[in-house]
């Protein structure tokens, strides 16, 4: 046994020791803890730990068959995303105890706090005394079960699992219902609370999803999208407003729809590069003699990703998109030397296997998130919000919840699954920057992490960002797009690309934070045209999501939400699947992004560079008022560059 | 359809330069363009006769390509790889069997003196007597055969292409150009002379075809018994079933082959036909689906088998053949054969069809050098010869193709012919053009999944082997196949991804697409220029919302709605939207709009209250002594020169003013000083008017104005903000919340819902049902609601009531003005 003492050392090196003492098969002990944040997140290995006194935040967090003792209280998010293993807490839990469960075993022989078990999968997280408000609250799965007393609205919004009560039950959460009990499930949690050496001789009351909101109502007529010059070249009440009332009216709801904002907004076509696009010709040699390549992720230490070029595949799920889609992706992001993003689905293993590298998305749902995937991929990424759905959590329609898909997720199959609009352990600035540090405790600091932001009041939020010390920012704009949202939200919440990126900079600029913490920006970003511009305004990367999915065959008919998608692209239906070729897909993705580096490398060449970290805003000029008055950039909307300039650079 | 001018002869008519067209693969892939999204979106819509309209402008012989066209539309539509090819052709097919044989367009009448020649009634010259004549011209069209249509009509046998379809799709063409007089029987050098066709003709055009067929090339290849292709389709188009031996063998693999084959099955006497090919499975050249059915229709195939020698008598030949071995790809992309040495075998058969290839022949034409081996000399520049004002077309002129590229070449002479007669010395080269009828997008629920349908193969029909071997499509399946075209001609729903973009991500993404297509991409893409600056009034599209990320993180319950229940000076509302409109609408239609109301917690906003007591009435009126006592509010309209007067307080009904932009400042200041309940704020300038909301986007700065003279007045909270104009959404509404407003009044909007129709007089609700619009208004009204909560949600907050100026930003400086919130991306506004 190895015994570490925390008055002497620090919670980084602790859990550095406990890591290499489990691998050694020794268990391990873990003296004045005095309520310290993280220890034995990211522990692998089936050996006991035992904790002398009070643990902080995230204890025993994202752990993977260990068996923890500790002996007083725990802080809050006990056992979070636990895998398998078990964990028996002496005293008190605090909020959200066994938040994101997968598996395993939690007791608490004290009290737990509010929202326990918040987004749990699987497993069993044991109170034996009261529990708090919203225990059980948005649960995927796996049980519940508190001796005492629960607080109000137990259950609320729950789509599978059970929470059994031994005490009163102050009040049913919203979609919750009390159900009868089978001996079986009696006895099966007596022998739990046995193992345990918990006695109870009460009588359960079992709480389980009503089913009245899994489902939307009546679904939406499948319309394919009227012309958007309807809309830009219209009257007021064009036909397509004509047509958004009386599809309201007959579903009685806010519509929904695949892609992102759909009606022009001041963007990257409102800037023009000062260059002659006469110049532009085919037998440049920018690409071997522009430097492309560049590095992010190493702010604070980690192993940064390597881009061939500024670029980056946009975070998009399986589940949104088909598998095949996923894989195409991913190899041609390998072939492009570029980075792919698992979304919010969870990491496939095909996906693993052919992205070179890959970062892993954390949402609010912790919807396939695990400790397993965290230490196999090449960045984590903490999701906060995206531009397509600012506010909002994720969507994913009945029909794309297929039994595969529900397992990588690890809920319950063929729900209109939406996901929680929050985080549950991230309500401010403050607990996020203890978020990040879990994560960095649970891969020994060796992987970047990212946030992704959803455009709103940037120039405030990317100052969080710096302070709680991401290594990079994925920012999202208003354009961005998504596999299913509320048309309303996707045309009227959030800024625009263009107007996130310019605050996102002035924000940083603000604070003094110098460059140290890099942008990648992405919303309608289409080309390389596009990323030159936000290179030049000074984004230090561009990520493309729609583009991608078009150069793979995406028709842009906008039914991603349907779930039938005609190339199978947005779809988890087999036979549409089918259609999807993933071999001659990936290979068109792949030379999409090449022309894309043609264009970048080209565009920076005949600019009078050679790395595109010298493009600035002096090669820009504004084509629109607004634009200019965004970006601060001139204002030349008849821009012509002189027949002079032609003979001095070289394209 | 007097309009439908023979387009392909007009480059102006080209679309695809505009800003939201782009030509989809498939017109792009047909030689004559054919505005194929159009006609198979006017088949979903069940307009037979326009999509006719949209096939016959650039293709006179629609019932004939709707037969046998070899399309190659198909194998470019972008389904194609997916599960399976628009099924183009045969839904070409079915607008002509739907619309019947006897279907004519209105006839065009020649206009103009000159007249032109035209030698051959074929595809080509067909094709170029139709765009001349409809241009105006005479044509005089010569026929060598008794019966026009040429190769469509004498070398495609009845089971493909029956003769009456020709002859329907020719007397379309007939009736259609009276200018065109045809002459039978009238060969060129036998009934008529070149030099005369140049006197009496201000042009002539060749378009004599290529019908006669290639000899075998080997010994023998000219005994009895060893028949071209082309005669021996010919005999049997032009009527006549000869008895033939037991056994054919057909040598070729094209087309001929393949007509030539299925023919023979079908004549009696015939037990067995063998195809015999050079090549392999591979290379052959004959369109997948008549190989299949002649496969199907039980023809044996040979590969890779050379004739080298024909032996023996009429009905006991032999063929003596060798095996055939490939090379490499030749420089015409098809790959060299080789005997196999040793491998020389025999066939037996009764008769053998060399289906090897077909030549143009002409002793008249070779009177005048115009004959250069079996083509005619043709510059393939203009169509012109080495004599002046004499063309040449089709097959004769550049050797046998398709029918459809049989088509493409007489609207190109055509094109150069007309230049030739109005005296245009050098015309623009021609260019197939591309147009289209921007014909909506088919809404069928299934389109996605519909699978392609093949019409049903009949094969060997019975008791007439030459009857159709292939049927048509009845409409139901015709709609459904029709329903499965992805419509890439159309814009799409999204400016930011316009159809062009897409098409330029598609063009990056191609294998054929090297530096050269990316440089020109690249400068297109440079050159695209912002659109002109906007001088329209603002609207709330340009104003969006902040969501709440990190620097406003909220513990709010999900999915728990934000609360919405408003209180309008005591009026209590489920939620702050107010209906009006229905003023002048039927009694039954005010009734459900009362239903609607009083089951959803609204209230009524008109001039006259609604059938039931129980939906609130907020009374509109143009002076005090109108006030009902019905009403739960009175709301004086006031003008610029209204005489400002409240009724009398009365305890439950509440007093209001609706104040324009005009008024706005005499009406606060009155509001204020007598303590009226609410001012309503008219965007539109006409509410009190019939469907006031029609009169477009409102004046967004009213509500903004009316907020900043009460905070300047520390008056902001003294009476409640009642917004109205141009709502269409719980979004809009909820951004007039934000900006000050604590209620909002759908109207347009309410009567859209309620399943009204927009007119120049108005709305309009014939056909509607009373139950019918009560449902659906509650239902949108419920949406608004939602939509309204969702856009506070996103905000971060709980009642939509807490929305505030903060939660906005606006997208573009005339916004910025009218609202006075910062545009996105700006710190301050100036």
């Amino acid at each position: 046994m190895v015994t570490l003492d925390l008055a002497q050392i620090s919670v980084r090196d602790a859990n550095e020791a406990m890591r290499a003492a489990a691998a050694r098969g020794e268990n391990i002990e873990l003296l004045n803890p005095d309520a310290r944040h993280h220890l034995g997140v990211g522990l692998v290995a089936p050996v006991k730990v035992t904790i002398r006194g009070s643990a902080g935040y995230f204890c025993a967090g994202l752990s993977h068959g260990a068996r923890f003792e500790i002996e007083s209280n725990v802080g809050w998010g006990v056992g979070d995303s636990l895998y398998d293993g078990s964990i028996v807490v002496g005293g008190n839990a605090s909020a959200i105890a066994g938040v994101a469960l997968r598996g395993g075993e939690i007791v608490v022989k004290g009290n737990i706090g509010s929202r326990a078990g918040q987004v749990m999968k699987a497993g069993t997280l044991l109170c034996c005394g009261n529990a708090s408000f919203l225990a059980g609250y948005m649960m995927y799965g796996g049980r519940i079960v508190i001796l005492g007393d629960s607080g109000e609205r137990v259950g609320e919004d729950m789509s599978a699992g059970a929470i059994y009560v031994g005490g009163k039950v102050q009040s049913l959460g919203s979609d919750a219902r009390l159900a009868e009990m089978t001996p079986e499930e009696d006895a099966d949690i007596h022998a739990f609370l046995r193992k345990y050496g918990v006695a109870f001789d009460g009588v359960f009351q079992k709480i389980v999803n009503a089913g009245n909101k899994l489902r939307y109502g009546v679904n939406e007529p499948v319309s394919r999208p009227l012309p958007y010059t309807v809309a830009e070249g219209g009257t007021y009440w064009n036909a397509k407003v004509a047509e958004d009332i009386h599809a309201k009216a007959l579903i009685g709801r806010y519509r929904l729809r695949g892609y992102g904002a759909a009606k022009a907004v001041p963007h990257f076509n409102d800037i023009a590069l000062r260059l002659d696009p006469a110049r532009i010709r085919a037998a440049s040699d920018a690409l071997a003699s522009v430097n492309l390549k560049t590095k992010i992720g190493d702010r604070n230490g980690a192993k940064p990703l390597e881009l061939s070029m500024p670029v980056l595949i946009a975070p998009m799920s399986y589940g949104a998109l088909s598998k095949s889609t996923k894989i195409a992706l991913a190899r041609a992001s390998k072939l492009a030397g570029i980075v792919e993003n698992t979304g919010e689905g969870g990491m496939l293993p095909e996906q693993r296997a052919e992205a070179g590298q890959l970062i892993y998305q954390c949402l609010s749902g912790r919807l396939g998130w695990n400790i397993h995937d965290m230490l196999r991929a090449d960045a984590l990424e903490i999701y906060i919000s995206q531009g397509a759905k600012p506010g909002l959590g994720g969507q994913l329609m009945a029909k794309k919840v297929t039994a595969q898909l529900a397992a990588v997720r690890g809920i319950p199959e063929g729900i209109d699954l939406r996901s929680p609009s929050r985080h549950p352990d991230i309500m401010g600035a403050d607990d996020l920057v203890i978020k990040v540090e879990e994560f960095r405790e649970a891969t020994a600091y060796s992987k970047p992490i990212s946030i992704k932001m959803g455009a709103g009041r940037v120039r405030d939020d990317i100052k969080i960002a710096y302070k709680d010390g991401f290594d990079f920012v994925q920012l999202d704009g208003l354009q961005g797009s998504t596999g299913a949202a509320s048309t309303e939200v996707l045309e009227n919440v959030g800024i625009p690309t263009l107007a996130a990126l310019q605050e996102a900079l002035d924000g940083l600029r603000e604070i003094d934070a110098g460059t140290d913490m890099p942008i990648v920006l992405m919303g309608g970003i289409k080309d390389g045209v596009d990323a030159v511009k936000a290179l030049a305004l000074g984004a230090s990367a561009v990520a493309m999501g729609t583009a991608a999915l078009i150069a793979g065959g995406c028709i842009s008919c906008m039914q991603c939400h349907v779930g039938n998608c005609v190339v199978g692209i947005a779809t988890q239906d087999p036979e549409h699947e089918a259609r999807y070729e993933i071999e001659l897909q990936a290979k068109a993705i792949a030379r999409f992004l090449e022309s894309v580096r043609w264009q970048i490398a080209t565009l920076t060449k005949a600019l009078g560079h050679s790395d595109f970290r010298q493009l600035s805003r002096a090669d820009l000029v504004a084509l629109t008022p607004e634009a200019a008055a965004i970006t601060g950039l001139p204002y030349e909307p008849d821009y012509h560059p002189e027949a002079e300039e032609l003979l001095t650079e070289v394209a | 359809m007097a309009s439908c001018k023979p387009f392909s002869v007009d480059l102006a008519q080209d679309q695809s330069g505009l800003p939201h067209y782009e030509p989809p693969p498939c017109q792009v892939a047909c030689p004559i363009g054919t505005d194929v999204g159009s006609y198979v979106g006017l088949i979903w819509e069940g307009k037979t006769a326009e999509a006719l309209e949209a096939i016959s402008a650039t293709n006179p012989l629609s019932g004939v390509c709707g037969r046998v066209c070899d399309a190659p539309c198909e194998p470019a539509c972008r389904r194609a790889s997916s599960d399976g090819p628009v099924a183009i052709r045969a839904l070409k097919r079915y607008v002509l069997d739907a619309l019947g044989p006897s279907y004519r367009l209105p006839p065009v009448a020649p206009d103009k003196p000159k007249k032109v020649a035209i030698v051959g009634a074929g595809p080509a010259g067909l094709t170029a007597a139709q765009d001349i004549a409809l241009a105006g011209y005479r044509v005089d069209l010569y026929e060598a055969q008794s019966r026009p249509g040429g190769m469509a009509q004498w070398g495609i046998p009845d089971f493909r292409l029956p003769s009456e379809v020709v002859e329907d799709d020719i007397q379309r063409i007939l009736q259609r150009c009276p200018g065109i007089t045809l002459h039978l029987d009238t060969p060129l050098g036998d009934k008529v002379t070149l030099e005369q066709l140049r006197q009496d003709h201000d042009a002539v055009l060749l378009a004599i075809g290529a019908s006669a067929g290639r000899k075998l090339g080997v010994p023998g290849d000219d005994l009895p018994g060893v028949v071209d292709g082309v005669s021996f389709l010919n005999r049997v188009n032009g009527g006549e079933r000869p008895r033939l031996p037991k056994k054919l063998v057909v040598i070729g693999g094209g087309d001929v082959a393949m007509d030539a084959c299925r023919a023979a099955l079908r004549l009696p006497g015939v037990e067995k036909v063998v195809v015999a090919y050079r090549r392999g499975p591979a290379e052959i050249p004959a369109r997948a689906y008549e190989l299949e059915a002649a496969k199907a229709e039980g023809v044996e195939f040979l590969y890779n088998v050379a004739p080298r020698a024909v032996v023996g008598a009429e009905g006991a030949l032999t063929l003596k053949c060798a095996k055939t071995a490939l090379g490499a790809p030749g420089t015409d992309g098809r790959r060299a054969f080789s005997l196999v040495e040793g491998s020389d075998f025999d066939l037996d058969c009764g008769m053998v069809v060399a289906a090897v290839g077909q030549k143009a022949v002409s002793l008249e034409l070779a009177k005048y050098g115009l004959m250069n081996g079996d083509k005619i000399s043709t510059r393939a520049a203009d169509m012109g010869t080495s004599l002046s004002g004499v063309f040449a077309a089709g097959d004769a002129a550049f050797g046998s193709s398709t029918l459809v590229q049989a088509m493409f070449q007489g609207h190109k002479v055509a094109y150069y012919v007309l230049a030739a007669l109005e005296g245009v010395a050098h015309p623009a080269p021609y260019r197939t053009p591309y147009r289209t009828r921007n014909v909506p997008v088919a809404q069928d629920i299934a389109w996605e999944k519909l699978p392609p349908k093949e019409p049903p193969f009949i094969g060997v029909a019975k008791p007439d082997p030459f009857g159709d071997a292939e049927a048509g499509y009845d409409s139901k399946t015709a709609k459904e196949q029709a329903a499965r075209c992805y419509r890439c001609d159309t814009e799409t729903g999204s400016a930011d991804y316009s159809v062009k973009t897409r098409e330029a991500i598609f063009a990056m993404a191609r294998a054929d697409s090297g530096p050269a297509e990316v440089a020109a991409l690249t400068r297109a893409k440079l050159e695209k220029r912002a659109g002109p600056v906007l001088e329209a009034m603002a609207t709330f599209d340009e104003i969006v919302f902040l969501p709440a990320n990190l620097t406003r993180l909220v513990i709010d319950p999900y999915r728990e709605a934000c609360k919405t229940a408003t209180s309008l000076g005591g009026l209590k509302l489920a939620q702050p939207i107010l209906v009006a409109g229905f003023d002048d609408a039927p009694a039954e239609l005010r009734g459900a709009v009362a239903a609607a109301l009083v089951e959803g917690g609204g209230a009524y906003v008109g001039r006259a209250p609604l059938p039931d007591a129980a939906a609130h009435w907020l009374q509109i009126v143009d002076g005090p002594e109108d006030a009902s006592p019905e009403a739960a509010a009175t709301l004086l309209r006031v003008t610029e020169t209204t005489p400002l007067a409240l009724p009398p307080a009365r305890p439950g009904r509440l007093r209001g003013l609706i104040a324009t932009k005009a008024s706005l400042a005499r009406v606060l200041r009155f509001a204020l000083a007598e303590k009226a309940d609410l001012v309503v704020l008219d965007g539109s300038g006409h509410l009190g008017g019939a469907w006031a909301d029609l009169a477009g986007a409102p004046d967004l700065s009213l509500l903004s104005d009316a907020v900043e003279t009460l905070r300047a007045l520390k008056a902001e909270e003294a009476f409640p903000l009642v917004w109205f104009g141009g709502l269409r959404s719980g979004t809009d509404l909820a951004k007039a919340l934000s900006l000050g407003a604590n209620v909002g009044i759908v109207e347009v909007a309410a009567g859209l819902a309620a399943g009204g129709a927009i007119l120049p007089s108005g709305l309009d609700f014939s056909g509607v049902t009373a139950a019918d619009a009560a449902e659906r208004l509650k239902a949108f009204l419920k949406a608004a609601a939602s939509e309204c909560s969702m856009m506070a949600r996103c905000c971060g907050k709980t009642n939509v009531h807490n929305l505030e100026p903060e939660d906005l930003r606006t997208l573009s400086l005339r916004a910025q003005a009218a609202v006075g919130i910062v545009m996105a991306g700006r710190k301050k506004i100036a």
